[in-house]
């Protein structure tokens, strides 16, 4: 890890500000994925804006929808009242993710932007386009077990880790950024991206930009919601397929659904096809094996990950049948 | 306390003695720029590192187990560095040094976190308690006690994240069951599998109603 | 004076000696002691698995502050020892020729540390590290066991002696299992897996003068390490000082001294500070040894009413191109059932990585699975409880040795192990128990393991108030070596434990093997006793000497200590120990004891015994395996100290259910570096994965075996347990996963 400056930003403005006219700076929120990645020289700023002191830890209700504050703590936001009665999907995808001492520092922004844990991107001495553009994938042809069977690309077949992301990308959240030039609004399913050419760039945020908030919309989900992750331990790993899963029931017929499914793609991955399939449909297994097969459509699976074309589905179909309550 | 509320105190000014140091040895450090060999050859002698430390560190103010610390550290110092190497506080361990493994957990304004991912500057004004400071004197933590009632540990080196994790698990709330037990204590891997003895503890204390 | 006194008390529960200090994080592990001018070094690995350095550029690292030196095979001292060509300093461990860091120029394994970049700071040194830049000639790497099996060899101790357990063996007919009735042939894969104790491997070395060596380090012998140190840098013993005084876990991975070790000694060396090396995680996997990838192939024949006809056994596994590490993978299969006709050939293979270790139940552990697995699949085949086949092929007395086992309890493991567990709801017809949506299944393995014993010496001295202090240079990595000590000696003596101290961990310490092999406490226990024993002897004598008649003809059984008297039994008469020493004008007794095996051991066939029982649940669509409850049962002899007896067991268990489902140390062959070598990615168990533990001792003495009655259950606590949850993974499901471990994808 070099010496790097450091500096603590008690505004947004500030904050913002302390990143102008260097490209080599960054925020530090929680540091649980910045600092590591600092002590293994998989990514070295040369100055780290600390933006802990912004007040920007808010969980609000106003307007018809859901604030999040970026600095919020992913554990304050899993036991927030409001969310688990309103966004419990949220709640159960927060707790389902890292461990409870990382919760307690991880926060909602820095949760979005953490990178992936892609094994070649980890180590300095492999291949990787992400790290070092140009240097090749180590996993296209590697142990890419882990690895995305959608939206891939020959540059990259990473996938995003986050599971909160996948229950936000669900729940049509939005995301409020502020830049020197003001502030915007990025619909969740556009604030990440695919690798296309450019695997270095895991989502649309600007370099000189900061995450403010995350707002979701009021809905009807809050009695149906399931998030179902699968992985290679009990807890405290990765997902290998996740689903997050939401239904607004009307008696046993589905009105409305919301299906997002993680461990699958370089971005959270919205299934909308299934969504509709679903909508207007009993909830029954039967049901929810039709709308897993959409779900699936277009996957492609490399040597090693060929597992999540099964297991994907299953999940979704699991996810779907304990959000309905089947189970 | 509410934990969106543990924060920074505003930043002091700073009059810190190293940088005073740094000042008057700043001609010094100018000729050494120019010749780096020298900074080698400098840092062998006990002079040479305190001007590189006056070069490189930031001041940071925090309690530790109650005890208020001045420090000067490197930004890239690690809480948990800190800790062991400049406050000869080893009780808190490094098993990965990557927020994999829970053996450096440590309390910050009382909440459970992971000293090996946080920066040392990143606690200006802040509480950190360690395992050395959760006995009252020379009567233990009931916790402690627990563990050792039990028999919670084997090697001992996962133990002091596993007692502080489990301090912080019941005052969250998170140990309402077994299964819940175990859910939010996963952050703390013990390699010698002293987990069902631990569980046995928490369960312990908290039926017992832990004092915080 | 109650008679009953006399009999030996039951050992009973007790809290860990050590206890105290570890809750309190008082407890100093090697890297936590503090050194006048303290340095630190961070070890720069190569980044091909096999070739030569071309060149390095330190200039970088040299020049950043606070570096104290920067040192490779250009600039290192040369080591006495590397001159001797083809001598082996670390006398305990592998054959063939240690690595020897920063000799020459030559790469033999990824990761191999080649630099060694030594500052005033941890963080000043860890940053030089990433500037040291090394330019390689590389050469086509072998890392890949299966591609490359068909150039595995027989290791040189198969070659040499015919009885050991990696030489090539046959009892009965060679085409036995040609002829069985029942046929089954299957392979199996256990893949590399690593100690990973959660201490980090650390080592602060400290030349006190030029030729006096001090090394906190962590490792299981403290006179191994003395030894090969001085042997290392041309030093007396007495020279070299080797402190473990806690060990944070090991599981086998200290039996052996590393590379780091030496580059630690060098580093204080040359920069005249003592210096303290802690491994990265990383480097866990790929310096300090792992248990290595085997295959193996089983053939077992048997009859249609289930008794065994043939077994042939067969394993490759990996180890370096410099050190032939062995284990005793296929010794199980040739003693542990009554098959007339059994066959084993084990292999080596050597390819570019790193030299394996002895890891937890080491070899047996790997060969349980094969077999415990085949022993599964042929009772299946015949329609036969696999209790009941494993019974009915019981074996009375070692037919590998051909001689009496001094104990053999395993029946009561079964019949035990069954209620407990609750074997009866276990159907024959694979999948057809659920719990809600979760299949249902039950399993079992057996374990077993020599019951090792070494010479081990202890020094006991007693003072006029009754304190009783013992030393021993034997380490505790985690069973409770000191907590064992003190019951042996309180149970001896009638001391209370309070009164009793034991410390270990220190070179200087008397003589004591390695923590390793479930040796200790049948090897320093002995000790302990022969110690305690001496001491009533030098009393009786003493106060026979005083004109105390009724003690002129006492054995030391007859004597036992209540507080700080002397009570002889039978006689009803007592003595104040006080009094006594006073009268010799003494301020204390002492006596330093060794015990060594006996001529029992060419008489019997001494083995520890275990039996694991799993219940598990199986998710059916997404193939997650949780397991429900895990019972094991062990004959192990005596238990000395049951509590941490018990937390022995319970971890050896946890350590299986990782075998049996996380643990993947997974390798890219194109560059010969593993994929999964943090604690991210190599999954070890958490909290969450481990169930219910239920533990049954057989508790008989074996005093054939050693004074104290123990047998060892370090390893037999792991032994058995993958293929007890692959067993029962079989019965959930009907799927038979031949290679570990475990993971969901293989389920679906
Ligand atoms: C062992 C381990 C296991 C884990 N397991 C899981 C898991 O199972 N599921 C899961 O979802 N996650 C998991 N995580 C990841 C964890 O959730 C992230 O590390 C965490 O959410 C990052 O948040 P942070 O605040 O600590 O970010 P930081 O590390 O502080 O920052 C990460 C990045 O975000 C940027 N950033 C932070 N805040 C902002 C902002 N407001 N605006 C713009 N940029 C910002 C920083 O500049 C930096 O580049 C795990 C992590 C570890 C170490
Ligand atoms: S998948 Fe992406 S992150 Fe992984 S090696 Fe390829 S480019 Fe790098
Ligand atoms: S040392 Fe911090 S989590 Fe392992
Ligand atoms: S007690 Fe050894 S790792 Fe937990």
């Amino acid at each position: 890890m070099i010496q790097f400056q450091y500096e603590r930003a008690t505004t947004t403005k500030a904050a913002i500000n302390g990143l102008a006219n260097n490209s080599n700076a960054r925020f530090i929120a929680g540091g649980t994925n910045l600092v590591d990645l600092m002590k293994r020289n998989i990514t070295a700023p040369t100055k780290l804006v600390d933006i802990n002191m912004v007040p920007l830890k808010d969980i609000q209700q106003q307007n018809g929808k859901t604030s999040i504050g970026a600095l919020a703590l992913n554990s304050a936001v899993a036991d927030n009242k409001l969310i688990i009665e309103k966004h419990p999907l949220l709640s159960q995808a927060l707790n389902a993710g890292a461990s409870a001492q990382i919760r307690n520092m991880a926060t909602v922004g820095g949760n979005m932007m953490q990178r992936t844990r892609c094994p070649y991107f980890y180590d300095t001495a492999l291949p990787c386009n992400k790290r070092e553009p140009g240097s090749g994938c180590g996993a296209l042809e590697g142990l890419n077990r882990m690895h995305a069977i959608f939206g891939t690309s020959e540059q990259c077949i990473a996938v995003h880790p986050s599971d909160m992301c996948i229950a936000l990308v669900a729940l049509d959240a939005s995301v409020l950024v502020a830049g020197p030039k003001g502030e915007r609004r990025i619909p969740f399913e556009e604030f990440h991206r695919l690798p296309g050419n450019q695997p270095e760039k895991d989502n649309t945020l600007q370099n000189n930009e900061m995450i403010i908030s995350v707002e979701i919309p009021d809905n009807a989900f809050a009695k149906n919601a399931h998030y179902f992750k699968v992985r290679d331990r009990a807890s405290y790993a990765f997902a290998l397929v996740s689903v997050a899963a939401a239904l607004n029931m009307d008696g046993k017929v589905i009105k409305e659904a919301r299906l997002a499914m993680g461990g699958v793609a370089h971005k959270p991955w919205r299934l909308k096809e299934a969504e509709k399939a679903l909508a207007g449909k009993p909830a029954t297994e039967e049901t929810f094996r039709q709308a897993a097969e959409i779900a699936m459509q277009g996957a492609k699976a490399f040597k090693y990950n060929a597992f999540k074309l099964k297991l994907g589905p299953n999940v979704i179909v699991e996810a779907l049948k304990n959000a309905a309550g089947l189970v | 306390m509410d934990k969106n509320q543990a924060n920074n105190r505003p930043e002091k000014e700073d009059h810190h003695e190293s940088r005073r140091d740094f000042l008057k040895t700043s001609s010094i450090l100018t000729a050494i720029a120019v010749a780096p060999v020298a900074v080698a050859k400098a840092a062998e002698h006990n002079l040479g590192e305190k001007i590189s430390a006056a070069f490189e560190t930031t001041p940071v103010n925090m309690t530790v187990n109650g005890v208020k610390k001045q420090l000067n550290v490197e930004p890239r110092s690690t809480l948990l560095d800190t800790l062991r190497e400049q406050l000869d506080l080893t009780g808190t361990k490094k098993g990965c040094d990557y927020g994999q493994c829970g053996a450096c957990t440590v309390h910050v304004n009382g909440q459970r976190v992971l000293s090996c991912l946080s920066l040392t500057v990143m606690h200006e004004g802040q509480e950190v308690t360690t395992i050395e400071g959760l006995a009252k004197g020379e009567e233990l933590h009931p916790m402690q006690q627990a563990f050792i009632k039990h028999d919670g540990f084997q090697c001992g080196y996962c133990t002091p994240g596993q007692i502080m994790s489990a301090v912080a698990c019941i005052n969250e709330g998170h140990a309402n069951n077994e299964a819940d037990i175990k859910e939010f204590m996963s952050g703390n891997i013990c390699r010698c599998g002293a987990y069902p003895n631990i569980v046995k503890a928490i369960q312990e204390v908290k039926n017992g109603g832990q004092k915080s | 004076m109650n008679e009953a006194f006399f009999d030996k008390k039951d050992y009973k529960p007790l809290d860990r000696v050590d206890g105290r200090l570890k809750v309190t994080g008082a407890a100093k592990y090697s890297a936590e002691y503090v050194l006048p001018n303290m340095s630190y070094a961070v070890l720069v690995g190569s980044t091909i698995a096999k070739g030569t350095i071309e060149s390095i550029d330190s200039k970088a690292a040299e020049r950043a502050p606070g570096v104290l030196a920067v040192i490779s095979h250009l600039n290192a001292i040369k080591l006495p020892s590397y001159q001797s060509k083809g001598e082996h300093p670390s006398e305990p461990s592998t054959k063939g020729q240690p690595l020897r860091v920063f000799f020459d120029n030559k790469i033999y394994s990824n990761d191999q540390p080649i630099v060694a970049v030594v500052a005033t700071s941890f963080e000043k040194a860890r940053h030089a590290a990433t500037l040291v830049k090394v330019q390689y000639n590389k050469e086509q790497h072998q890392t890949d066991l299966e591609a490359n099996a068909e150039k595995a060899v027989l290791p040189a101790s198969g070659k040499k002696n015919p009885k050991s357990p990696t030489a090539d063996y046959d009892r009965g007919q060679i085409d036995a299992f040609a002829n069985a009735p029942v046929k089954f042939e299957a392979e199996y894969v256990l893949p590399t897996e690593v100690h990973n104790p959660m201490e980090l491997q650390s080592i602060t070395a400290h030349w006190e003068a030029d030729d006096k060596l001090t090394v906190y380090d962590k490792v299981q012998g403290t006179k191994m390490t003395q030894k090969n140190f001085a042997k290392e840098w041309n030093l007396p013993e007495e020279n070299v000082k080797c402190i473990a005084t806690f060990v944070g876990g090991a599981f086998g991975n200290g039996l052996h001294n590393w590379p780091h070790e030496t580059a630690a000694i060098i580093a204080a060396k040359q920069v005249k500070r003592p210096v303290k090396l802690v491994l990265t995680r990383e480097q866990m996997f790929t310096m300090v040894g792992y248990r290595p990838r085997t295959w193996q192939k089983i053939q077992m024949g048997a009859t249609k009413d289930g008794k065994l006809v043939a077994i042939n056994h067969q394993s490759i596994g990996q180890t370096s191109t410099y050190e032939e590490f062995t284990e005793s993978t296929l010794q199980q299969t040739r003693m542990m059932y009554a098959s007339p006709n059994v066959s084993t050939r084990y292999r080596i293979l050597p390819l570019n990585l790193a030299t394996p270790i002895w890891m937890r139940g080491p070899g047996e552990a790997t060969g349980a699975f094969g077999l415990e697995s085949a022993m599964d699949e042929v009772a299946h085949s015949i329609d036969m409880d696999p209790v009941d086949f494993r019974l009915l092929n019981y074996t009375e007395s070692d037919p590998d040795k051909n001689m009496p086992w001094s104990t053999k309890y395993l029946r009561e493991c079964y019949d035990e192990g069954k209620k407990r567990i609750g074997w009866e709801n276990r159907k024959m017809q694979p999948g057809s128990v659920r719990d809600g949506e979760w299949l249902v299944g039950y399993g079992m393995g057996t374990g077993t393991f020599g019951a090792n014993r070494n010479s081990a010496t202890v020094h006991a001295e007693l003072d006029k108030e009754g304190n009783l202090v013992m030393h021993c240079a034997i380490t505790d990595i985690g069973p409770g070596t000191g907590t064992a000590m003190v019951q042996i000696a309180s149970n001896t003596t009638g001391i209370p434990t309070e009164k009793i101290a034991f410390h270990l961990g220190n070179s200087e310490f008397p003589n004591a093997g390695l923590q390793g092999g479930s040796s200790t406490v049948n090897s320093v226990g002995p000790a302990v006793l022969a110690a305690c024993n001496a001491l009533k002897e030098q009393l009786i004598t003493m106060a026979a000497a005083k004109g105390n008649a009724a003690f002129a003809s006492a054995k030391p059984d007859d004597v036992m200590f209540d507080k700080a008297e002397i009570q002889l039994g039978g006689k009803s008469a007592k003595l104040t120990l006080g009094d006594l020493l006073k009268q010799n004008n003494i301020e204390k007794i002492e006596t330093t004891n060794e015990s060594k095996p006996d001529e029992n051991r060419n008489k019997y066939s001494m083995n520890a015994f275990s039996m694991h029982f799993a219940k598990v649940h199986v998710h059916p669509f997404t193939g997650q395996v949780r397991v429900k409850k895990i019972v094991c049962c062990a004959d192990a002899g005596t238990i000395v100290s049951p509590k941490t007896a018990a937390s022995q067991m319970i971890g050896g268990a946890t350590g299986g259910i990782g075998m049996a489902l996380t643990e993947d140390a997974v390798m890219d062959h194109r560059f010969g570096r593993y994929v999964t070598k943090d604690l991210a990615d190599y999954h070890v168990p958490v909290h969450a994965d481990v169930p219910e533990i239920d533990v049954y001792f057989v508790n008989k003495p074996d005093l054939l075996a050693d004074p104290v009655g123990s047998k060892g259950l370090g390893e037999i606590a792991i032994i058995g347990v993958a293929p007890a949850i692959a067993n029962a993974v079989f019965n959930a499901t009907g799927k038979r996963i031949r290679e570990l471990p475990i993971t969901p994808d293989k389920l679906i």
